[in-house]
């Protein structure tokens, strides 16, 4: 029998080291594809399990944390403690949903999982601490709360630029929501809190600043003169006839000012007024590939180069589109139709005009810490386009200068302390056959004119009767007057 | 070796399996709640005297025995016990119950049985028992289905599963048949074609045991028991008759049994379909394996570290699926350290089964060590996809109170075949049992009460004599 007990020894002996193989080709040989199979979540899991870094805006306000959790389920919960404020800037970090915005785009650095952070927290490899970096805005909590509460309960978006970096002071969108509750543990709840937020009407996970596009009006009239003067088309001595309205090529539908106004002059007059036949005629005699082509040179038609994810891109339209329909082509050179704009961009153009012509790059980062706060990486402001000459900069910015002092926005942009504001309104026309006539209301505005340290797009969505009644201006222009009133008390930086 | 040292490396080995427990212990709190658990000292000192009392009650009760397998079996036992604790303190509080039940079965088994060839003599009970407790589950109002398998019986508030106690009796069966018949088996005079069988009438109690016992767990549902109870069935014959043909015939009958059986039950057809491709079932049937496999993938080399992993991710990973979760916080290590440990304790088991001598212990070691051995495998290989996997303990660790129990009185079994030999070729004096030992002191009493009546009848004489000892 002693000789079947050893085959027997044997056999079993066989049977443990092929399990001692197979061990070997799980844990060992195909442990990367293991991990990286699509049902395995355990790496997600574990990102739950380590505290993340905060981001943290440029006055020390954290808007995104981990603190320790009060369920079982993971160790941390992600808390973010301006609530609304900044929704639309850090996104939700969430474990069924996965992550949004920054919160996104900076997860590597947040959990100290860049190959930099790892280097340098090798030293303390085997101490507690943890190695998680955090994320620094440009932006600033008083001037976001500033925005937020001149904008109020209404539909629309306020974004702030320091003309001269890009840097995004602050930006705000109604409606937001409280990511806290999409970044609760439990699953339902979080897929039941971002089906309602999905559903609600104004779309409040969509950031209006930077992901939609509304049509401009006559804040646009920054663009078209903007393109005549570098073409050479128009300059200051330009004049155009008293109309009410005018008949471009190819059709029998006028264009009309606004309510029917007979409007007319040099070039100071007509922007200053906002007439709209001068605009349509210089779009028609530009022809569509010069508008084209000036509107690509002002970032339009390309998705803008913003650091949180998911910013699009405003429209103006293809030579292919416009060049056997100028009527069109007139009417969105005083940005009505398929003009379409996004309130960032809107904010970046007045930005370039106060910039001396050069459009940077919009950023919302400033820089990445480690967990001792040393720099990661900081953001290096860069110019995007330079769509104007200096010069012709300098006459925008005093035909702009023009509609505060004795146009448009005369009622609303006259700023604390005698702080000369320049500024173009808007109010795009949202004629939807049958409805009621409504209206986008615009502004768009920077200050102080002759050193501009801040850059201002307001948009008020027309989804309401009261703003169909007004111009920009009057509708717009103080949410403006109070951002930069409040921007012009902060210190200089 | 003497076997007083071998108690001497046994107690030095018990104490590190305390140690290294409380070690892992406290390592798997500080992983999950970053403290060192206040109860450690109690901790450390309960395990210590729970393992000593099983090492005294050997050294009393059978200090010819192996020194590795109680220590080995400690450690498993240690192994699975922290891995419980860390998943889910309810079933640590009742595994700690369980473990105090199973070493003190331990102590009993030895206790009760303290010569082996008592075994051979109550096979026919074992069966009976065996089959029993088989059937117990079975019994409407009894048993209780658990994850489609009725292997559950609940009296009252105790809820076990008889199987794995019907396993050891079995392999007693088995072992006490078989040393009577084996020879008159493997002579073989039914000459069938160029075939020499052995005599039907020999043959077939054997193969209705086995078919009684396989039918009833493929009426249980039960795959993994039943193929753990067939290997034993083939291997004991085999090894009984010294007769390849067995071995080969039992292959071809294995072979057949599963053919039949993945044609005739979808529940197995679905198994070998997970084994297969598990990935594709994730939604489904492959969730726990694909799960499990996430688990061990996650250990890599050195493990996430006790309390640092996630193995409650994985379905049953307390018991059938226990070894994920090693695999998963001690890594390739952690889990190949407990492979060593079964191949150790079958190492152990079989060679108590070459030293023996007579050819019922022989038998019987070989079968409970080849139950540990193939029962350790088919888990380990299910979970990690060697085999198509069938729910079953992984002996000594899994949580689980029969699991434990009776692991732990097979153990004693083989401790107690192992003393027995070592008293059979000299190494000890051949004492006489406690059970002896009263039943001489029995006899001795009812000799001096005989003595004492006989006085009476005969008037007052010598008083002294009846006090005198007679040798036993």
């Amino acid at each position: 029998m002693n000789k079947q007990i050893r085959r027997l020894a044997a056999g079993l002996l066989v049977c443990f080291l092929i399990l001692f193989v197979q061990l070997n080709r799980l844990q060992v040989v195909q442990r990367d594809s293991i991990a990286s199979n699509t049902n395995n979540n355990r790496a997600v899991l574990r990102d739950f399990d380590k505290p993340r870094g905060a981001i943290v805006t440029a006055d020390g306000v954290e808007i995104a944390n981990s603190v320790a959790s009060t369920d079982d389920k993971f160790k941390y919960q992600r808390v973010y403690p301006t609530k609304d404020l900044f929704a639309n800037v850090s996104g939700y970090y969430t474990y069924a949903f996965g992550a949004t915005k920054l919160e996104k785009k900076y997860t590597e650095v947040l959990t100290g999982r860049t190959s930099e952070q790892q280097i340098r927290s090798l030293a303390n490899i085997l101490s507690n601490e943890d190695n998680t970096g955090s994320v620094q805005l440009t932006m600033r909590a008083d001037l976001q709360q500033v925005a937020k509460d001149a904008l109020g309960e209404r539909e629309g978006s306020v974004v702030v630029l320091d003309p001269r970096t890009g840097a995004v002071l602050a930006m705000y969108s109604y409606p937001s929501y409280d990511p806290n509750v999409v970044a609760v543990h439990n699953n339902t709840d979080a897929q039941n809190a971002l089906e309602f937020l999905n559903n609600y009407p104004g779309k409040p996970t969509l950031a209006n600043a930077y992901q939609e596009r509304y049509m401009p009006g006559s804040t646009f009239k920054v663009v078209t003169t903007g393109i005549a003067l570098e073409a050479g088309l128009i300059d200051f001595d330009s004049f155009w006839a008293n109309e009410s309205e005018y008949l471009p090529p190819d059709t029998t539908n006028p264009i009309a000012n606004y309510k029917g106004h007979v409007c007319g002059g040099d070039l100071r007059e007509v922007f200053r007024r906002s007439c709209n036949t001068p605009f349509a005629r210089i779009a028609v005699e530009l022809g569509p590939q010069a508008m084209v082509a000036g509107t690509q040179a002002w970032g339009i038609g390309e998705k803008i180069p913003f650091d949180i994810p998911g910013a699009v891109a405003s429209n103006f339209g293809t030579v292919e589109e416009l060049q056997n329909n100028i009527p069109r082509l007139a009417i969105r050179g005083f940005g009505q139709d398929d003009d379409l704009m996004v309130p960032l961009q809107m904010a970046m153009i007045t930005s370039t005009v106060a910039n001396g012509g050069v459009m940077m790059q919009p950023y919302a980062v400033e820089a990445t810490l480690d967990h001792n706060g040393g720099i990661l990486d900081q953001t290096k402001p860069s110019p995007w386009k330079t769509p104007l000459s200096q010069a012709n900069a300098l006459k925008l910015t005093e035909l702009m200068i023009g509609v505060v002092q004795n146009g448009t926005a005369k009622c609303c942009l006259q700023l604390a302390n005698g702080v000369q504001a320049a500024a173009k309104t808007g109010t795009a026309q949202l004629n939807a056959t049958g409805e009621p006539q409504r209206s986008h209301a615009w502004i768009t505005a920077f200050a102080p004119a002759e050193a501009p340290r801040f850059a201002v797009a307001v948009i008020l969505k027309g989804t309401t009767a009261d703003i169909s009644e007004g111009t920009g201006g009057v509708l717009a222009g103080p949410i403006a007057k109070t951002v930069l009133d409040f921007a012009m008390t902060l210190p200089t930086s | 070796m003497h076997p007083l040292s071998r108690r001497r490396t046994e107690l030095g080995l018990v104490i590190m399996a305390a140690t290294i427990t409380s070690a892992a212990y406290v390592l798997a709190s500080l992983g999950k709640n970053s403290t060192i658990p206040p109860i450690i000292v109690p901790f450390f000192c309960i395990l210590l005297g729970l393992l000593l009392v099983a090492h005294i009650a050997t050294r009393i009760l059978a200090r010819g025995a192996d020194s590795t397998l109680l220590p080995l079996a400690a450690m498993l036992h240690g192994i699975g016990f922290v891995m419980i604790t860390r998943l889910d303190d309810h079933l640590a509080a009742l595994q700690t119950t369980w473990s105090f039940i199973a070493i003190a079965a331990y102590v009993a088994t030895l206790l009760v049985v303290q010569r082996t060839p008592d075994l051979a003599r109550y096979k026919w009970t074992f069966f009976v028992l065996g089959a029993g407790l088989l059937l117990i589950p079975l019994v409407p109002g009894l048993g209780r289905s658990v994850g489609g398998a009725r292997i559950w019986v609940n009296i009252g508030p105790i809820r076990f599963q008889p199987g794995e106690f019907a396993k050891i009796l079995l392999a007693l069966f088995f072992a006490g048949y078989l040393y009577e018949r084996r020879e008159l088996i493997s002579a073989g005079t039914w000459k069938v074609g160029p075939l020499r069988l052995p005599q039907p009438r020999h043959l077939l109690p054997l193969v209705a045991a086995w078919a009684f016992a396989v039918v009833v767990m493929v009426g249980q549902k039960d795959l993994g028991s039943s193929l753990l109870f067939f290997t034993l069935f083939v291997v004991m014959v085999w090894v009984a008759t010294e007769r390849a043909t067995f071995l080969v015939f039992g292959l071809v009958l294995f072979g057949g049994a599963a053919y039949a059986a993945f044609r005739l039950f979808t529940h197995v057809q679905t198994r070998v379909d997970i084994w297969l491709d598990p990935w594709s079932r994730y939604q489904e049937s492959g969730y726990q394996i694909v799960q499990g496999l996430f688990a061990i993938g996650d250990g890599g080399l050195g493990g996430t570290g006790l309390g640092q992993g996630r193995p409650g991710l994985v379905p049953a990973v307390s018991t059938d699926f226990i070894f994920a979760g090693i695999a998963e916080e001690l890594g390739l290590f952690g889990a190949t350290a407990v492979l060593m440990s079964f191949l150790l304790i079958v190492g152990a088991g079989l060679r108590i089964a070459i030293r023996a001598e007579r050819p019922f212990e022989k038998l019987l070691a070989t079968g409970l060590t080849t139950l540990i051995g193939v029962q350790a495998f088919i888990i380990i290989g299910g979970v990690i996809r060697v085999v198509p996997l069938t729910g079953i303990t992984l002996p000594f660790v899994s949580y689980g109170g029969s699991s434990l129990v009776s692991n732990y009185i097979l153990l004693a079994l083989l401790m107690r075949v192992s003393d027995s030999t070592s008293r059979r070729i000299g190494e000890l004096p051949d004492d006489p049992t406690i059970n002896e030992r009263f039943a001489a002191w029995k006899l001795r009493r009812s000799i001096r009460r005989a003595e004492r009546l006989e006085a009476k009848a005969t008037g007052k004489t010598t008083s002294k004599t009846t006090g005198k000892r007679t040798p036993a």
